[in-house]
C-alpha cells in the first residue's frame, strides 16, 4: 500500500525521527545520569539545536512538495495492522518547524531564568520531555499514536505545571489541568474509536487525506455510511462532540477553559512555551488533522463557540490584575479567533495565526517573566509582602528595562493586530474571512463576525491596559514604600537575545512582503484549496481600515485613562465589572455544583456499598447465624429434649416401680394380689 | 519432566524443604522462598520463548493445538455399571494462559522479596505462601475441570489463614468473608462440574470426563443428557446450560471481582499483610477473568453470547460503581481496591463483547493490571511498614522526604490512570474499541457500553490525581510529626528490586505491546470465531 521511498525522502524521514527523538534521548540523558548536574541545560538545549536544523531541512524538502508517509507495523490485534509512521505533509512541518523555533528561545532564556532554582536539571528533563511529546504529536500518522502524544503532552504539562510542588496552589492547577484535558482525552478515545469501528483503520493519511475514508463517506437517512460499513448518524455527531472536547480542553475554549489561567502557577518561561504558544495550539493543530470530517453545522458550532470563547476570556482580561493571568486569557481569547476560523472555513488563516500568535504571545509571556522576576527580586531584597506579579505595584519600567519595553511594543502591537506586525496579517485575514462567511448565510451569522470584532477592540483595550500599567507612569510600588532598594535591568545576554529573535519574528517581513494583504503570506498561501479563487469586495478594504482606526482610539483612551490618571476611572462595583473580575463565575460554578455533585454522588455511593451490598452480605451472614442459632435451639430443647423426655419417663417409670421392690412382704403380698385381682377383672369382662 | 509440572510443583518441593529444615535456620525460609520463585520466573519466561505461535497453535477447543501439555492418568475408578470414573493429570497452556503465566511467576517474585517484612510464625508463612503458589499456577494450566477445582480449592486454604494470622487489625473478619464468600461460588461450581461430567464423554474412551476441552464439543454430549446442547433440559424450569453458565460465571465473577459481588474485596486487600494483597490483587483477580474466558465461555458459549449484554453491562457498572467509591475513600489501600474493581471492569467488558479486539484489551488489561496492581499495593505497603498508617489525610507532601518513592508512585499511578506508554493505555483502548465495536461486527453490546467506559477513564486520572495531590505535594506535614518523619526513610534496595522491574514491564508492554498480543493472537482469533459457532 504505501510505495517503497526514494532514497531523499527515506533522508527526510530519517530527519523527522531524530528531530523528533533527540529531546527524548536528552530526556533520557537527563533522567539518568544527570539528574543533579547543571550540564542538564546544556543537553536539552543541544538537543532541541539539532532538533532546529533537522527540521529546517524537513520542512525545506517537504514543503509544498507531495506528502510523505511512511509506516512500519507496531503490533497487530484481531485482524488489524496497528501501524507506526510519520506523516509528513505541509500541516506537520510546518508545526514541526514552529515547535522548536519556539522552544530554542525559550531554553535559552531559561539557563538563566532558572539558574538558582534547586530543580534546575528536573526542569530541563521535562522541557525536553515536552519538546519530544509535541514534535511527536505533530507527525505521527494514526490515530493511537496521535493519541498518546497528546495525553503525553498533557502529562508533561503537568508536571511542568506542578514544577514547584511544595507550593499548594501550582499542585492544584495541575491537577486541574490534567483532569480538564482528560475530559478532553476521554473525547478523543471516544472519536477514535468510533472512525476505528466505521473504517477500519488508524491511519490519519487513509482517513483524512485525500480520497480519505472520511470524505467518501456521507451521512444519509440518519446512517453514516462509509465504505465498509454503516452506523447510526448520531455516532458521527458523537466523534464530532468528542473532538471538540479534546479540542477545547487542549486548546482552552468554553467550557473547558479554566485550566489555562490556574496553569500559570508554572515557572513563565514554561507559560512562554507550553501555555501560550505550542501545547494550547495542538487543538488548532487536531482540527487542521481533523478537518475533512465536519459537517456544515459541526462547522458552524466551531465558529460559535470561538468567537463567544474569544469574547468571553477578552472581556475577562479587561479587568484582571494578575500580569500573567491577562497574557493567559488573551491567549484564550486568541485560540478563540484560530477556533473561529477553522469554523468559518478559513482554514488557512487559521492555521497562519497559529504560527504567528506563537511568536508573540511566547515574547510576551517571557517579557512578563523578566518583570516578574525583577519584581520578585525587589520583593525578595526588601522583604516585602507583595504579589509581584501584580501589575498595579508595577508602573513607569520603560526607563528601568528599555529592551523590554521595546520589545513589549511590537509584542503588543502584533496582539492588537496593526499593521506591519504578523498578527495583523493573520487576525484581519480572520475577520474579513468570518464577514465573508456570514454574508452568504443570514443575518443571525452576522454576530460572529461582529463579535470578532468588538473582541479585537477589546483586545486592543486590555492590552494597551497591561502596557501602560507596567510600562508607563510612575512605579506604584516605589512611590508606596519610598525607602526601597531597587536594582533593575534587561539582563544578559541569555534573555536579551530571544527577545530581540521573537520579537523580529512578530514583525511581517517573516511572514509576507507585503505588510498589508495577508493574501500574499506565503503560509496562508500553501494551505488554500487549489481551486481557492480570491474573493475580492468591500470587506478587504473596510474590515481592516474599521479595526486599526478604532483600534487606535482605543489603545489613546487606555493611555488616557490608565496613563495619565487624570480622566475617569471605571467603576468597580457595577455588574459587568463583577462578572468580568470573577471571570464570569464559571470556574465558582464548577468547584460549587460540578465537583460537589460528583464527590456527594461518590459518598453516596460508598454509603451504598457499605449498607447496601455489603449490608446484603451481612445480612446474608446473620440470616445464616440466626439459622444455625435456632437449629442449635431445636437440637438442645427439641430434638435433644425429647431424648431428655424419655429417658426422663424412664426414669420416673423406674423410680415408681423401684418402690415395689423394697424388700417389705407386705407389699409383695399387696402386689400379688393386685395383679390377681386385675387378672380376675379381665376374665370378667372378655 | 514437563516444563509446566515443574512450574507447578517447584514450590512446593521448596515448601517441603522448608518444613523439614529446623526452625532455628528460619532466616533462611525467605531466600529459599524468593529462590522458589525465582526458579519459577526462568521456568515461565523459557516456557513464553518457546512457546510457538501461529493458526495450528491457536487451542482453545482444539487439545492437539496445546503446548507443553502432560496427561496422566490420576484416578481410574471401575465403578461397575456406572462406568469409569476418569481424572486426568491433564495440563497444557494456549495463548490464553501463557502470558497469565509469566505474569504470575513474576508477581509472585515481589511477592516473595515483599514477605521481608514479616516477622512471625516463618516457617508457617512461607510454606503457605509457597503452596498458594503452587495452587495458582496449577490453575492456569489445569485442563482437567476435577484438576482445575482441587487447585481452585486448594487456594483458599493458605489464603484464610494467610490473611487470618499475619493480618490486620480487622484480620479475622476479612478472613471468613473473603473464604465463606469464595466458597459460596465453588460450591455450586462444583455442582455444575458434576452435571457436566455425567453428561459429557471422551470420544476415545467412551468414558464420562472431567476433561474441559471435550467439554467444548458439542458433539461430546451424552444425548438426553442435563447440559446437552440438543436436549434443552431445564432445571427448576430454566434452560439447563443457562444455569450452568450463570452458576460458573457468579463463582468466577465473584473472584474478578464484578459489582455487586464485590464487597469481600475492599475487606480482603486491606487486611492482609503486603505480600499477600499483592498475590490478591495481581493473581487472583485474574482467575476470575481466565476462568470465564476459558470455564464459563468456553463450555457454554451459546449462553455465554445470548448473555453477553448482561456481562457487559456488569462490567461497565464496575468500571464506574468502582471508580466513584473509589473517588470517596480515604484509606490509600481501600482506594486502590476500588480501582482494582473499576480496572477489572474493562476485562469484563472487553470480553463481553465478543470482539477480537475486546478479547485482546481484556487479556492485557489483565496482565497489566497483575503488574500495575501489584505495584501499588506494594507501594502502600512500604509507607503502612514504616508508620502503621494509610490514611490519605494523615500525610502531606510526602515528594520532599521521599523522592524515589514518590517517582515510583506517580509512575504507578500515571500507569494505572491509562498513560499511553503504559500497558493500562493500550489495554483499556482495546477493550473500549472492541466494546464499541461489537454492535456492528455481532450485535452483543450497544455502543454506549464503551462511550460509559470511556467515562471510568476519567474518573480514574481524578481519584488518583487527588490522591497525589493530597498525599505527596505540598509542603510536607504528618500527622505523626517527628517520629513519623524519621521513621519515612525513602525505599532502599531491596524495595527499589521489587518496583523497578514491574515498572519497566508496565512501560514494556505499552510501547511494545506485541509482547503479549503476539503470543495471543491466534488463540484470541480462535476463541472469538469459537464463540460465534453457536
Amino acid at each position: 500500500m504505501i510505495p517503497i521511498l526514494s532514497h531523499t525522502d527515506a533522508q527526510t524521514v530519517s530527519f523527522a525521527i531524530w528531530a523528533v527523538a533527540l529531546p527524548f534521548v536528552a530526556f533520557a540523558l537527563n533522567l539518568l545520569l544527570f539528574s543533579k548536574s547543571k550540564i542538564a541545560a546544556l543537553i536539552s538545549t543541544t538537543a532541541i539545536v539539532a532538533s532546529l536544523v533537522l527540521a529546517v531541512k524537513v520542512f525545506l524538502s517537504v514543503w509544498n512538495a507531495p506528502v510523505i508517509h511512511a509506516q512500519t507495523t507496531w503490533f497487530i490485534i484481531g485482524a488489524t495492522k496497528v501501524q507506526v509512521g510519520l506523516l509528513l505533509n505541509n500541516l506537520s512541518v510546518l508545526m514541526l518547524l514552529l515547535v522548536p523555533v519556539i522552544a530554542l528561545p525559550v531554553h535559552i532564556y531559561s539557563t538563566a531564568y532558572m539558574k538558582e532554582d534547586d530543580g534546575y536539571s528536573r526542569y530541563f528533563r521535562y522541557l525536553s520531555l515536552f519538546c519530544f511529546s509535541m514534535l511527536g504529536l505533530v507527525v505521527v500518522d494514526n490515530l493511537i499514536l496521535l493519541y498518546a502524544f497528546w495525553e503525553l503532552v498533557g502529562f508533561s504539562s503537568y508536571l511542568l505545571i506542578g514544577f514547584w510542588f511544595t507550593r499548594q496552589s501550582a499542585v492544584m492547577a495541575n491537577k486541574k489541568a490534567f483532569i480538564m484535558n482528560r475530559i478532553g482525552d476521554t473525547g478523543l478515545l471516544t472519536a477514535v474509536i468510533i472512525l476505528y469501528t466505521q473504517f477500519g483503520t488508524f491511519d490519519i493519511q487513509a482517513l483524512f487525506g485525500k480520497d480519505g475514508f472520511v470524505q467518501i463517506s456521507n451521512i444519509a437517512a440518519g446512517m453514516w455510511a462509509g465504505p465498509h460499513s454503516a452506523i447510526p448518524a448520531v455516532w458521527q455527531y458523537v466523534a464530532f462532540a468528542g473532538i471538540f472536547l479534546a479540542v477545547a480542553a487542549k486548546s482552552a475554549q468554553f467550557p473547558l477553559h479554566t485550566w489555562l489561567p490556574d496553569a500559570m502557577e508554572g515557572p513563565t518561561s514554561v507559560s512562554a512555551l507550553i501555555h501560550a504558544a505550542t501545547m494550547v495550539a495542538a487543538g488548532v493543530f487536531l482540527l487542521g488533522r481533523f478537518y475533512p470530517m465536519f459537517t456544515e453545522s459541526e462547522l458552524t458550532i466551531l465558529a460559535v463557540i470561538g468567537a463567544f470563547t474569544a469574547f468571553m476570556a477578552a472581556t475577562i482580561a479587561l479587568t484582571q490584575n494578575d500580569l500573567k493571568r491577562i497574557l493567559a486569557y488573551s491567549t484564550i481569547s486568541q485560540l478563540g479567533f484560530m477556533v473561529l476560523a477553522m469554523g468559518v472555513g478559513a482554514y488557512a488563516s487559521s492555521l497562519f495565526h497559529l504560527v504567528t500568535h506563537a511568536f508573540f504571545k511566547c515574547l510576551l509571556f517571557l517579557v512578563a517573566g523578566i518583570v516578574i522576576h525583577q519584581m520578585k527580586h525587589i520583593k525578595d531584597d526588601n522583604n516585602l509582602d507583595i504579589d509581584p506579579q501584580n501589575i498595579l505595584h508595577m508602573g513607569g519600567l520603560r526607563k528601568k528595562l528599555p529592551l523590554t519595553f521595546i520589545v513589549t511594543i511590537i509584542g503588543a502591537l502584533a496582539l492588537i493586530g496593526l499593521p506591519l506586525t504578523s498578527g495583523y496579517l493573520s487576525k484581519d485575514g480572520i475577520l474579513i474571512q468570518a464577514f465573508d462567511w456570514a454574508e452568504s448565510r443570514g443575518a443571525i451569522f452576522n454576530i460572529i463576525p461582529y463579535a470578532a470584532l468588538l473582541t479585537s477592540w477589546l483586545t486592543a483595550f486590555y492590552v494597551a491596559r497591561l502596557v501602560v500599567k507596567v510600562f508607563f507612569g510612575e512605579f506604584r510600588l516605589h512611590k508606596a514604600n519610598p525607602h526601597i532598594h531597587i536594582h533593575m535591568g534587561d539582563g544578559s545576554r541569555l534573555y536579551k537575545g530571544p527577545l530581540v529573535f521573537l520579537a523580529i519574528c512578530s514583525l511581517f517581513p517573516l511572514f509576507s512582503n507585503s505588510p498589508i494583504f495577508y493574501e500574499d503570506a506565503w503560509i496562508y498561501k500553501s494551505f488554500l484549496p487549489s481551486n481557492f479563487l480570491a474573493r475580492e469586495n468591500l470587506y478587504h478594504i473596510v474590515i481592516p481600515a474599521l479595526i486599526n482606526i478604532l483600534a487606535v482610539v482605543v489603545i489613546y483612551s487606555a493611555f488616557a485613562i490608565y496613563g495619565k490618571r487624570n480622566a475617569w476611572a471605571f467603576p468597580q462595583t457595577g455588574l459587568l465589572y463583577r462578572i468580568s473580575f470573577n471571570e464570569w463565575y464559571i470556574d465558582r460554578f464548577y468547584n460549587r455544583v460540578i465537583i460537589k455533585f460528583v464527590m456527594w454522588f461518590s459518598n453516596v455511593l460508598y454509603w451504598f456499598d457499605k449498607k447496601v451490598v455489603d449490608g446484603l452480605v451481612d445480612l446474608f451472614t446473620n440470616v445464616g447465624i440466626g439459622l444455625a442459632k435456632l437449629a442449635a435451639w431445636l437440637d438442645r430443647n427439641i430434638v435433644d429434649g425429647a431424648l431428655h423426655l424419655i429417658a426422663g419417663i424412664v426414669q420416673s417409670i423406674g423410680n415408681f416401680a423401684r418402690r415395689f421392690q423394697g424388700g417389705k412382704v407386705q407389699y409383695y403380698l399387696y402386689s400379688m394380689l393386685l395383679v390377681v385381682a386385675v387378672v380376675f377383672i379381665f376374665k370378667m369382662i372378655f | 519432566m514437563n516444563l509446566l509440572s515443574l512450574l507447578i510443583f517447584t514450590p512446593m518441593l521448596f515448601g517441603i524443604i522448608i518444613l523439614i529444615l529446623p526452625s532455628s535456620m528460619r532466616a533462611s525460609f525467605r531466600y529459599l522462598t524468593l529462590a522458589a520463585t525465582l526458579v519459577q520466573l526462568v521456568i515461565s519466561v523459557i516456557i513464553y520463548f518457546n512457546f510457538k505461535t501461529g493458526t495450528t497453535f491457536a487451542g482453545i477447543n482444539h487439545e492437539d493445538q496445546f503446548q507443553f501439555i502432560q496427561k496422566l492418568p490420576w484416578i481410574d475408578l471401575n465403578l461397575g455399571s456406572l462406568g469409569k470414573l476418569q481424572i486426568e493429570y491433564f495440563v497444557g497452556i494456549d495463548g490464553i494462559s501463557v502470558t497469565i503465566l509469566v505474569m504470575s511467576a513474576l508477581v509472585m517474585v515481589v511477592a516473595a522479596i515483599s514477605s521481608w517484612e514479616i516477622t512471625s510464625n516463618l516457617k508457617g508463612f512461607f510454606a503457605l505462601f509457597l503452596l498458594l503458589d503452587m495452587a495458582v499456577m496449577g490453575v492456569f494450566c489445569a485442563l482437567d475441570f476435577f484438576l482445575f477445582y482441587t487447585f481452585y480449592e486448594l487456594m483458599l486454604l493458605p489464603l484464610y489463614f494467610l490473611i487470618g494470622m499475619w493480618g490486620g487489625v480487622r484480620r479475622e473478619y476479612a478472613a471468613i468473608k473473603f473464604f465463606l464468600y469464595t466458597l459460596f461460588g465453588s460450591v455450586f461450581m462444583l455442582l455444575v462440574m458434576v452435571g457436566l461430567y455425567m453428561s459429557v464423554t471422551d470420544p476415545a474412551t467412551g468414558n464420562h470426563t472431567f476433561n474441559i476441552i471435550q467439554m467444548m464439543n458439542p458433539n461430546n454430549y451424552v444425548q438426553g443428557s442435563v447440559f446437552s446442547t440438543l436436549n434443552n433440559a431445564t432445571i427448576l424450569g430454566l434452560p439447563a446450560r443457562m444455569v450452568g453458565f450463570v452458576v460458573l460465571f457468579i463463582a468466577f465473577a465473584i473472584k474478578v471481582p464484578v459489582v455487586p459481588l464485590h464487597t469481600w474485596l475492599p475487606d480482603a486487600h486491606v487486611e492482609p499483610p503486603t505480600p499477600v494483597s499483592i498475590i490478591l490483587a495481581g493473581v487472583l483477580l485474574k482467575i476470575g477473568g481466565y476462568g470465564i474466558i476459558r470455564i464459563c465461555m468456553g463450555i457454554f458459549p451459546d449462553a455465554a453470547v445470548s448473555s453477553a449484554f448482561w456481562l457487559g453491562l456488569l462490567g461497565v457498572i464496575s468500571i464506574l460503581y468502582g471508580a466513584f467509591n473509589a473517588l470517596a475513600q480515604r484509606d490509600l489501600k481501600r482506594l486502590i481496591a476500588y480501582s482494582s474493581v473499576s480496572h477489572m471492569g474493562f476485562v469484563l467488558l472487553g470480553i463481553a463483547s465478543g470482539t477480537a479486539e475486546g478479547v485482546s484489551g481484556a487479556m492485557m488489561q489483565m496482565i497489566s493490571h497483575g503488574f500495575l496492581s501489584s505495584m501499588l499495593f506494594f507501594l502502600v505497603g512500604v509507607v503502612y511498614g514504616r508508620v502503621h498508617d494509610r490514611d490519605i489525610y494523615n500525610f502531606r507532601g510526602l515528594a520532599s522526604l521521599m523522592p524515589r518513592y514518590t517517582v515510583y508512585v506517580m509512575v504507578a499511578f500515571f500507569a494505572s490512570l491509562g498513560l499511553p506508554g503504559f500497558s493500562a493505555f493500550v489495554a483499556e483502548a482495546f477493550s473500549l474499541a472492541g466494546a464499541f465495536k461489537s454492535s456492528s461486527v455481532n450485535g452483543l453490546l450497544p455502543q454506549w457500553m464503551a462511550v460509559c467506559g470511556a467515562v471510568g477513564i476519567l474518573l480514574g486520572a481524578a481519584y488518583l490525581l487527588w490522591t497525589l495531590q493530597r498525599m505527596f505535594f505540598g509542603t510536607l506535614s504528618l500527622k505523626g510529626g517527628e517520629i513519623w518523619k524519621t521513621a519515612l526513610t525513602d525505599i532502599n534496595f531491596r524495595e527499589t528490586a521489587a518496583l523497578l522491574p514491574l515498572a519497566l514491564l508496565a512501560l514494556a508492554l505499552g510501547i511494545m505491546p506485541s509482547l503479549v498480543f503476539g503470543k495471543i493472537n491466534d488463540a484470541v482469533l480462535a476463541f472469538v470465531s469459537f464463540l460465534q459457532l453457536k
